[in-house]
């Protein structure tokens, strides 16, 4: 398929205010550049995702999903992200169920002081859902 | 009247006394003699693997945080102490602090000054770090062009908040204050000391602390002489800890728990690393260490023994010599990266701060405490330490001691009717 | 409800956030919307000028929601929320778009910067606008607090809280106050005794018209919240009722001797390391002074500080009580404290001798001797035989009996090895996962005096600085329960963290404590029936900010 205009993925992060937040603060401070294409939804903790937020996102038209929590034993909530891993996991198999490749809702973690890896992760992302391609629950958006 | 305290040092030993008493309806002077508060540990690195190891690093930030939300807390940053007389109640302290050239309160950290600073291969004018409080930019008289004879106001000139002011002197602050917290911190062994171990001649010889900061900065480690990932490393622990002949007959506590971690991240980021960890006595005892430490064993060698000298066949070759205990002799082997793990020792103008306040310095130089039990109060009435100061601690247990001595400072100032 | 109106004020910082942002592009944009009364770009929001025009803004255009398009809100959230509240708004009404840190510093084509800035402002926008109202209270708190454990940590934990003027009420188990610090038969330096350590503190302790001691009782149950807790305490056949607005936990630990790690039961001369103490503090049992001694630990858990520390100070005390051959063997000696290896070279200089293994040593039991086989890792691994007439055993530190009770009423997790406090740095020092709650001593870390006593200082401060006022503040009702919807599933109650949910059996729903929440929202994520509504996080919130994808 060749296309005319480059692809540009529609990400949404949801990042907790305890670790991702922070961490896209602090990658500001460093001036370390991230894609543009990335909506950052503010959450108080990983845990206040649910699974109706992430379909909800894909129903809207978002190539990706990733829920940006604390390390594992780190939340600030003890099993906030945990449970986002569990819903991570459950959308996953929901995706796949109605034919939508699973692998375009991750989870992800960092520390609140760690903004080269908040932009790392922005990078990967965005390569990875570039190759999968735009989300075919796009046109119905 | 409020009461007012002044705490002396802005690391986390400092901050964490300054919250305590801050909340608790104290007025605080926190004099840091940094551009920013933070101390060591605002510049350490976060040591999570596949989860978080507990190395605490991240609490700095969020306290600093807290700092902001206390009106009470006057920072009085680029600071020092020059001069203290008077008694628990009544202290008049004198102080000198240095211009940062920088209005704090008007700089916003925007960033145009930097972007426009003309100094090579630094700037001139930095923000001392992204977690920096006061969040404002600082200029390094050195390396600023316009304090080495060049006509530069390139900043000044552009910065939309006229916030820079090149005439700025050295100012001399005068406060009362009811009591006083030594928080000033420690400095790292200077592994120099131990010349045998090739630091500073050898290029892929580092310290802990170098690896913080690589890992800070960079996120990673690469070898200093190539480039390319480390194969094959080592740690040495006890280095400039639990040796008299140097001066330091103690354990500095946080260094073998932070080989094990950063051993563990670089195995993390680099699976067939072989990482070998040369020691005395492991210290593992802590919250659910003995388990990371179990963890730890089977991927990293341990080897009983410190060695006696490292040489270096190629920058990326360092041969170390230990005692090879098992086998009973001396064991040569190469490694193309060598950690040495430097310990926790006093600041070199610990005597000098002992001396402007009166007091007592323990054995290795250290803040000295009524007894190791009773250890917030010194032999000075209305003075007391808090942190690394008083001898080698973790970041909890120095959020802990900073704690201890706010507490003791209001429980004392109480018993007076202060 | 009246019709909303939001103002949106952007900040330039300066001039440098338009260098990277259409600013003018996106205010035109804003003024589209229907809502959207009034958009703003100012030099510098942060100014107290610019603030007071702001507060006159909304004030003069009857904006009732406010965007603030600027930096972090980590740096001024507070300062904007209090400027929202002067105009007269609750401060809750506001959201902040971080365009600055979050954009213009990380974008640099101008284009998709202005892009996403413009999608930024959006999601605030179409969040403040279905935001509710959170109103502020003040709550009296009690100014009491209970500590649960008698030792030398409960006790100083107490004597801190009563020289800071609260009330406390301290309660044993055991029907004196004092712990295992009594069973000790030496501390180090050896001049100063666990007697009169045990002695000044329970002068401190009974003298203190502050706090009220409770030996023979125990916790039976616990309901309330941080500064509302209502705590029935159990006597002897009585029952007392007590308000708290904290607690402390210092219940210390317990030893435990693994005969089936070490293989062998103890005996006429294998005793454990409590067993020699009690010896040691009674002189006149001791019948024949032995000539060997033997400690050995690492056996049973490698980890631990109090089998070096007790290894260390009694044999110093039997050095220079008894003069006997003393030999340490063990893996690892933790020196990691103050003092602590002071006292190793002290003991080595009174000519103990120590051996460090790899693999565990032989010991057998043979003619009233006990017979032990080491390698000698600094000798090849060469096999060494020892012989002492006693041998004195490490025991495992495990938690106190009733742990699991305890834990259970209170709500607040265990950690590694069953001891208290889950393994979560932002918990250290002394927190719980529960507001109000804390713990001290070596009932949460293994920990040496020096350390427990900073500890103990900690959470008697961590309280004090929680309820001294006598007042707490809180957000009411920020999270709240639908009556008609919840189903009393209980499932928010048993994934809630902190231990904010209880029962309203009137109103047949469940609700949320506003002191206790800690605003994780994490009860709003798995109510099946979506009866939960987190104001500042409402489902409708964020599918809303989600539309703008």
């Amino acid at each position: 398929m060749t296309t005319g205009v480059e692809f540009l993925p529609c990400i949404v992060a949801f990042c907790c205010v305890h670790s991702a937040y922070q961490a896209a603060d602090a990658a500001g401070r460093m001036r370390i550049p991230y894609p543009e294409n990335i909506i950052v939804v503010h959450i108080p903790c990983a845990g206040r995702v649910d699974t109706l937020h992430i379909l909800r996102a894909f129903e809207n038209g978002a190539d990706g999903v990733v829920i940006l929590a604390c390390h594992e034993g780190a939340c600030h909530h003890i099993l906030g992200n945990i449970m986002a891993k569990e819903r991570v996991e459950r959308a996953n198999a929901l995706l796949r169920e109605i034919g939508v490749d699973g692998r375009r809702v991750e989870m992800q973690t960092c520390a609140p002081n760690d903004g080269s890896r908040f932009a790392r992760v922005c990078h990967e992302l965005e390569e990875k859902i570039k190759e999968l391609g735009p989300s075919p629950l796009r046109k119905h958006a | 009247m409020n009461k007012s305290v002044l705490v002396l040092g802005g690391g986390i030993a400092g901050v964490a006394s300054s919250l305590r008493l801050a909340v608790n309806g104290f007025k605080v002077y926190l004099v840091e003699r940094e551009p920013t508060i933070g101390g060591a540990a605002l510049f350490f690195c976060c040591k999570a693997t596949e989860a978080c190891n507990q190395c605490s690093v991240c609490l700095v930030p969020e306290k600093i945080a807290e700092i902001k939300a206390q009106p009470q807390i006057s920072l009085l940053t680029n600071s020092q102490v020059a001069e203290i007389s008077g008694q628990v109640g009544d202290f008049s302290v004198r102080l000198i602090q240095r211009p940062r050239f920088v209005d704090p309160e008007k700089c916003t950290a925007c960033g145009v000054c930097a972007e426009l600073c003309p100094s090579q291969p630094n700037k001139a004018i930095y923000l001392p770090s992204p977690q920096a409080l006061p969040y404002a930019y600082a200029i390094d008289k050195n390396n600023c062009l316009h304090f080495n004879g060049v006509e530069c106001n390139i900043c000044s000139q552009e910065c939309p908040f006229g916030a820079i002011d090149f005439d700025r002197s050295p100012e001399k602050i005068e406060l009362s204050v009811d009591a006083i917290i030594i928080a000033t911190g420690f400095d790292v062994f200077n592994a120099k000391e131990k010349g045998c171990l090739g630091y500073g001649r050898y290029t892929n010889v580092l310290t802990g602390l170098d690896l913080e900061m690589k890992f800070s900065t960079q996120g990673s480690i690469t070898l200093p002489s190539s480039g390319k990932a480390p194969q094959n490393v080592a740690f040495i622990q006890c280095v400039g800890s639990r040796d008299v002949h140097i001066g330091n007959g103690y354990c500095s506590q946080i260094c073998c728990k932070y080989a094990m971690r950063f051993a563990k991240l670089l195995q993390y980021q680099h699976p067939e690393t072989k990482i070998t960890i040369f020691y005395m006595d492991l210290q593992t005892a802590g919250k659910g260490f003995g388990e990371f430490y179990q963890q730890c064993k089977e991927t990293i060698r341990f080897v009983r023994g410190i060695p006696v000298e490292i040489s270096e066949i190629s920058p990326d070759e360092l041969e170390v010599k230990y005692e090879d205990f098992i086998e009973g002799k001396v064991a040569k082997e190469i490694f193309d990266l060598v950690i040495l793990s430097v310990g926790i020792t006093p600041r070199k103008d610990s005597s000098n701060i002992a001396r402007i306040l009166g007091i007592n310095l323990g054995e290795w130089g250290f803040f000295d405490t009524q007894d190791h039990l009773d250890s917030t109060e010194t032999n000075v009435e209305g003075i007391f330490v808090a942190g690394t100061c008083h001898g080698p601690k973790d970041i909890p247990e120095s959020i802990a001691h900073g704690a201890q001595a706010a507490s003791k400072v209001i429980q004392t100032l109480a018993a007076r009717g202060i | 409800m009246d019709e909303v109106k939001i103002g949106v004020f952007i900040c330039n910082c300066g001039d440098t956030i338009s260098k990277s942002v259409d600013l003018l592009d996106i205010r035109a944009r804003l003024e589209k919307l229907a809502d959207v009364a009034l958009v703003s770009i100012g030099h510098d929001l942060c100014s107290p000028q610019a603030q007071q025009a702001i507060r006159k803004d909304i004030i003069d255009n009857g904006i009732n929601r406010v965007v603030i398009a600027a930096c972090s809100p980590q740096l001024y959230g507070d300062a904007l929320a209090n400027l929202v509240e002067k105009a007269g708004l609750n401060r809750h009404l506001l959201s902040v778009a971080n365009i600055r840190e979050q954009c213009s510093w990380v974008h640099p084509d101008k284009d998709k910067a202005t892009k996403k800035a413009m999608v930024q402002i959006r999601m605030a926008v179409d969040k403040v606008r279905l935001q509710d109202v959170v109103e502020q209270a003040e709550v009296e708190v009690y100014k009491d607090v209970l500590v649960i454990g008698g030792g030398i940590v409960g006790m100083e934990v107490a004597i801190e809280l009563s020289n800071l003027n609260l009330r406390t009420t301290l309660i044993e188990k055991e029907a004196n106050l004092g712990g295992r610090l009594k069973q000790f038969a030496a501390l180090y330096p050896l001049q100063v005794t666990p007697e009169e350590m045990l002695t000044s503190r329970l002068k401190q302790v009974t003298g203190s018209e502050n706090i009220d001691v409770l030996t023979s009782a125990g916790l039976k149950d616990l309901s309330g919240e941080v500064g509302n807790f209502t705590a029935k305490i159990r006597k002897g056949n009585k029952e007392i009722s007590r308000n708290f607005g904290a607690i402390i936990l210092a219940t210390g630990y317990e030893t435990l001797f693994l005969d089936k790690v070490y293989g062998f039961e103890l005996g006429n001369n294998i005793i454990t390391q409590s067993q020699l103490e009690g010896m040691l503090k009674s002189p006149g049992e001791i019948k024949k002074i032995p000539q060997s001694v033997g400690f050995v630990f690492d056996i049973c858990d490698e980890h631990s500080r109090i089998s070096t520390l007790s290894t260390l100070r009694n044999a110093l005390v039997i050095k220079e009580r008894f003069g006997s051959e003393v030999y340490v063997l063990c893996r690892n000696l933790q020196v990691d404290g103050a003092g602590l290896e002071k006292l190793y070279q002290d003991v080595r200089n009174k000519g103990v001798i120590f051996f460090k293994f790899e693999r565990f040593p032989k010991i057998l039991r043979e003619n009233g001797k006990i017979n032990i086989q080491v390698e000698d890792l600094s000798m090849a691994r060469e096999q060494v035989m020892l012989s002492c007439n006693l041998l004195v055993v490490e025991e495992k530190v495990v938690p106190h009996q009733d742990f699991a009770t305890l834990e259970s009423m209170l709500n607040i997790g265990l950690g590694p090895r069953d001891f208290y406090q889950e393994d979560n740095v932002h918990l250290y020092p002394t927190s719980s996962t529960k507001s109000g709650i804390f713990f001290a001593g070596n009932c949460h870390q293994d920990l040496d005096l020096g350390r427990a006593l900073t500890d103990a200082s900690n959470a008697a401060s961590e309280a004090y600085q929680l309820i001294s006022s006598g007042k707490m503040r809180v957000e009411v009702e920020r999270v709240v329960v639908d009556p008609d919807k919840c189903a009393l599933c209980l499932t928010c109650l048993r994934f809630c963290p902190h231990d904010a949910i209880r029962i309203d059996y009137e109103k047949k729903a469940a609700h949320i404590l506003d002191l206790a929440c800690q605003g994780c929202g994490i009860c709003a994520a798995v109510c099946p029936a979506k009866a939960i509504k987190f104001k500042d996080w409402s489902d409708d919130q964020i599918l809303a900010e989600l539309e703008v994808v």
